[in-house]
This record gives structure tokens, C-alpha cells and sequence, in this order.
């Protein structure tokens, strides 16, 4: 799975979370940070997570979660990670 | 104990109400003499499990509210959409259904009040809303996601908690409003809605805050709904408009039903002083316990001493008593009787609204407060709808030797309790509630002549 379709699966999570402005995701790169640039809730964080699961089907772990910058690349690698994990 | 302290107004009012759009077509429905209460599809198709199918009940449509039902976890609301525009959604997703009934009621009032911002956002601007209920609706799903379906705790998103915490409604009106004074919930169960006034009117009263956001409500819920359906407390057997009847022979308990009663109230000299039209003036508060050890059963004694407390010699007789009255048996007949001890057997009227509304649990004492103040703007007695006979036979407990009150049966009573709304002329109306736990509530409240 390619970065970008992760970054644009991603972004489908991100339009359903109410708490953030849809017009910060215009322009969203690796380098946006969930908590200083979209403005996050840092309690929205885990729903995010939640929703990433679901959405590439995928299961993290709670350390993975718990060490999980706060950028969009983190969740990227991250998911890439889980994802090879998986596969193994 | 009295002590004197400032005068305390009522400045502005708002919240939810069953089958109405706004807080006038509430009032032209009451005083129109009509019924909010409806059958509930939702709680009758449950066919026998359920034993009262009557309700007055809010749906989301009705409030324009939409849920936004959770990806990842059935049928769980996940937030709400304000379709209407009046919330932002950061805040929407924090708030379960009540406390968003709880927001647009704080902002309605605060409309009413004409409160600029930087009074609304005072250190001297307080918040003190409670509901009876936990966040059933959101609870009962959170926890069956990881109970029965054995899914992990995040699956439920992470507002579980502010979502369903005791404080919850005057958490999300102080976020909203972001006053930055006292923000607190007080719980006495169906005396709630008055209690929190009564508490907010304390703290205006001894000076601790100028302005408060004050009142109670409680969100529609099928599993709250059950809960007293499973006591066997509800009404049943009538037409919906004809299963709350207060004092009726024939009644044979409560009609659960769900609201909100929000209202502003501040300090009467600052009122008076920046011009605010003054809807009503507290003129005191009382509450005590029955302490009798009894969670449920009413207790003569204890609305005894609640009435000393709130008319100790100090003149304050009211023109219409607005009752608790449940529709509940022993309920309606011992609080009817205990105001005849107190006030005498003429002079005044008696109003039971949830004769037309049902009980709204935690935002019944709060609404009915403003159906009280609505009484005294119109100078009209809501009535005791479906009151229609009146036991002409002493009730069971009048005949023990323990008895000490009124002797006569209550159809004695006849010309107190009337069917319909009328005119008179109202200067004060007297508010009581009681919750389980044996907790009694009364406030009276007056015309500003």
C-alpha cells in the first residue's frame, strides 16, 4: 500500500472527526501535526486510532498507540508497521 | 436558621419540551389546556417486556439534532449534528443528548436575559445544572461493546466519560458560555430541577456569584424508561393525553417523561439596575430530608417541616400551589393533604403540570418553575388535567391513629384542584418537589410589583 493512499485513506477518518475544522485538512502533508496544526483535542487522538483500525483493518497494539507521535507521518509508519507485522 | 441575604430575580428561561418547538408554543399548549404526553413507538415495540408504552418523550428531529452513529460500534451515537446551527460541533462532542438540551436552553435564557459577554463570562457568572439520570443512552452501548462483545475499551471513542459523567450538563453549558465562576450539579433525584436553582439561588442570595445558569433536565432514554417500568411506578391503561391524572381516583402511577428547564437568574439590584425585565422574584428556598428512614414512601411530617421552612411567619402566601403531583397513589394524596394543613382549605388553587406533561425525572423541577413563572406572566392556573373524581372516602392511612392531618377525603378538596386553566389574579406561587431518598424541595416565587 502506497503512502499516499494511506494519507488519503487517512484523510476519510479525519473529515468524520467533528472536532476538527474541515477546512484545516486542506494541504494536510506527512509534516501536520494532529495537535498544533489541525488543532486536535489531544482526547481525540485515540478516536482516531480507533477509526484507523477499522478503516485499513488493521489491530494496534496499546504500546503502539501509547509511543504514537503526533504527526500525520507517525500514523503513516505506523500503520505501515502494523500492517508487515501482520503480514509476517 | 433564616438569614437575610440579596433579593434574587429571575432574568431569562429556556429548554426542551415534548411535541413543542420553542419555549412560547409551550406555553400556548399548556395554557391551551392540552397534553404533551404521547404513545412511544420506541418502548412499544418491545411488546410485553415493557408494561407502559405512554411518555413525553423528545426525539432528536423534534430538537433538530442528528446523529452521527459510530463507524466502528453499532448504533452508537457518536456525536450529534446541530442542524439548526446553534452549537459548535467541538462541543456537540462532548455532550450527550441532555446536555445538549442543557446548552440551547443556557443560551436561550442568556438571550433572554440580555447578559453581555463579559457579564456571561464573569468570575461572578455561575453554572449549576444537574440531571437525575446517568448517560444511559451512550453507557449502555459503551458497555456492551466490551462486555458482551468482548471489543476493546476504545472502540467506544474517548468521550464515554464526559459524555456521561454526573456533572455533564453544566460541564458542556460552562464550555459553551465559558463563565468563569462556580460550575456544579446538584442531585436529589426528581427534586434535582429545583434543587440546582435553589442552590444557585443560595449563592446569588449570600454573595458568592451575581449571575447563574441554573435549572435540570433529563435526556430522552428508553433504558431510563424501563428502569421505572420495571417498578411498576408507570401508568397504565389510559390514552396517552389521559394517563397523568394528579389527585384522580383512578390513577394508577406516573407517566416517565424527559425535558429540560434551564433559567438565568442573578442579583435583583444589578438586574433592576441595567433595566433587565424581571420574569420573577425568589422570595425563599427550603429542603430537608423525611428522616424517617423510608427511601420512597412520602412522609406528612417531613412536608410538614417543609413548609415551616418555607413560609416561617414571613407572610408569604401563595396565590397557586404548583404540586409534585406524580399521579401516583399515596403521592398525590398525602402532598395534597399536607398543603391543606398548611395553607387551609381555601384562598388558593393547586396546578399539577405533569398532568399534562408527565414527570421529567430530573428536569421535572425546573420545568414546572417555569411553568410557574409562566403562571405569573399570563396571571393564569395551569390546571390538574384528568383530575376527574375525586375520592369521596377518607383514604387508608387517614384512617390510622398515627394520622395527624386532614381528616376529610380529598374530594372535600374540589374547588382547589382545577380542570381546566383559568384567570385570577397571581402574585406568588409556591413550587414543591420530592425525590427518592425522602428529600423534599419548595420555593416561592413572586410577581416584581
Amino acid at each position: 500500500m502506497e503512502r499516499q493512499e494511506i494519507i488519503d485513506g487517512l484523510l476519510e477518518v479525519l473529515k468524520t472527526i467533528r472536532t476538527i475544522d474541515p477546512a484545516r485538512l486542506v494541504g494536510v502533508t506527512e509534516e501536520t501535526d494532529f495537535l498544533t496544526d489541525l488543532n486536535t483535542p489531544s482526547t481525540e487522538l485515540i478516536n482516531i486510532a480507533a477509526k484507523v483500525e477499522h478503516k485499513f483493518g488493521i489491530e494496534f497494539d496499546d504500546d503502539d498507540i501509547d509511543h504514537m507521535g503526533s504527526k500525520v507521518k507517525d500514523i503513516v509508519d505506523l500503520i505501515i508497521a502494523v500492517k508487515a507485522r501482520g503480514e509476517e | 436558621m433564616q438569614a437575610a441575604g440579596r433579593k434574587v430575580a429571575v432574568v431569562g428561561m429556556g429548554g426542551a419540551f415534548p411535541t413543542c418547538a420553542n419555549l412560547d408554543d409551550f406555553s400556548d399548549k399548556l395554557f391551551s389546556n392540552q397534553s404533551l404526553i404521547r404513545q412511544w413507538d420506541k418502548a412499544a415495540a418491545y411488546g410485553k417486556q415493557v408494561r407502559s408504552v405512554v411518555s413525553g418523550y423528545i426525539t432528536e428531529e423534534e430538537m433538530g439534532l442528528e446523529a452521527v452513529l459510530a463507524p466502528i460500534a453499532e448504533n452508537y451515537p457518536e456525536t450529534y449534528i446541530d442542524t439548526l446551527g446553534r452549537i459548535p460541533d467541538g462541543n456537540l462532542a462532548t455532550a450527550d443528548m441532555g446536555s445538549i438540551w442543557g446548552m440551547l436552553g443556557a443560551l436561550d435564557s442568556i438571550k433572554m436575559a440580555g447578559w453581555t459577554t463579559k457579564e456571561t463570562q464573569s468570575e461572578q457568572t455561575g453554572v449549576i445544572v444537574g440531571s437525575g439520570g446517568a448517560g444511559n443512552v451512550v453507557l449502555r452501548i459503551a458497555w456492551h461493546h466490551f462486555f458482551e462483545e468482548g471489543r476493546k475499551s476504545r472502540i467506544a471513542g474517548s468521550h464515554t466519560i464526559d459524555r456521561t459523567m454526573f456533572y455533564r450538563d453544566a460541564a458542556n453549558i460552562s464550555c459553551l458560555i465559558k463563565n468563569r465562576g462556580v460550575c456544579e450539579a446538584i442531585g436529589s433525584a426528581c427534586a434535582t430541577g429545583l434543587g440546582n436553582i435553589g442552590y444557585a439561588y443560595r449563592l446569588i442570595k449570600f454573595g458568592l456569584q451575581d449571575r447563574v445558569i441554573a435549572g435540570g433536565l433529563e435526556g430522552t432514554s428508553l433504558e431510563t424508561f424501563i428502569g421505572f417500568d420495571g417498578m411498576q411506578v408507570l401508568s397504565k391503561g389510559f390514552s396517552p393525553e389521559e394517563s397523568s391524572r394528579p389527585f384522580d381516583m383512578n390513577r394508577n402511577g406516573f407517566v416517565c417523561s424527559f425535558g429540560a428547564g434551564i433559567v438565568a437568574l442573578e442579583a435583583y439590584d444589578m438586574a433592576k439596575a441595567r433595566g433587565a425585565n424581571i420574569i420573577g422574584v425568589i422570595d425563599e428556598y427550603f429542603n430537608n430530608s423525611d428522616g424517617d428512614g423510608d427511601m420512597f414512601y412520602p412522609s406528612f411530617a417531613g412536608q410538614q417541616r417543609l413548609w415551616k421552612g418555607v413560609m416561617p411567619d414571613n407572610g408569604l402566601m401563595p396565590d397557586v400551589v404548583k404540586m409534585h403531583g406524580t399521579s401516583t397513589p399515596v403521592g398525590d394524596s398525602v402532598e395534597l393533604l399536607s398543603v391543606v394543613d398548611a395553607l387551609g382549605e381555601s384562598g388558593y388553587h393547586v396546578s399539577a403540570p405533569k398532568s399534562q406533561f408527565g414527570h421529567m425525572l430530573g428536569g421535572a423541577g425546573s420545568v414546572e418553575f417555569i411553568t410557574a413563572l409562566l403562571m405569573l406572566q399570563k396571571q393564569m392556573v395551569l390546571p390538574c388535567l384528568n383530575s376527574v373524581n375525586l375520592n369521596p372516602e377518607q383514604e387508608n392511612f387517614q384512617k390510622t391513629e398515627s394520622w395527624t392531618g386532614p381528616k376529610e377525603p380529598l374530594a372535600a378538596y374540589r374547588d382547589l384542584i382545577p380542570q381546566k386553566a383559568f384567570a385570577k389574579e397571581i402574585n406568588r406561587v409556591a413550587c414543591l418537589n420530592y425525590g427518592f431518598g425522602g428529600t423534599n424541595s419548595a420555593m416561592m416565587v413572586s410577581r416584581d410589583i
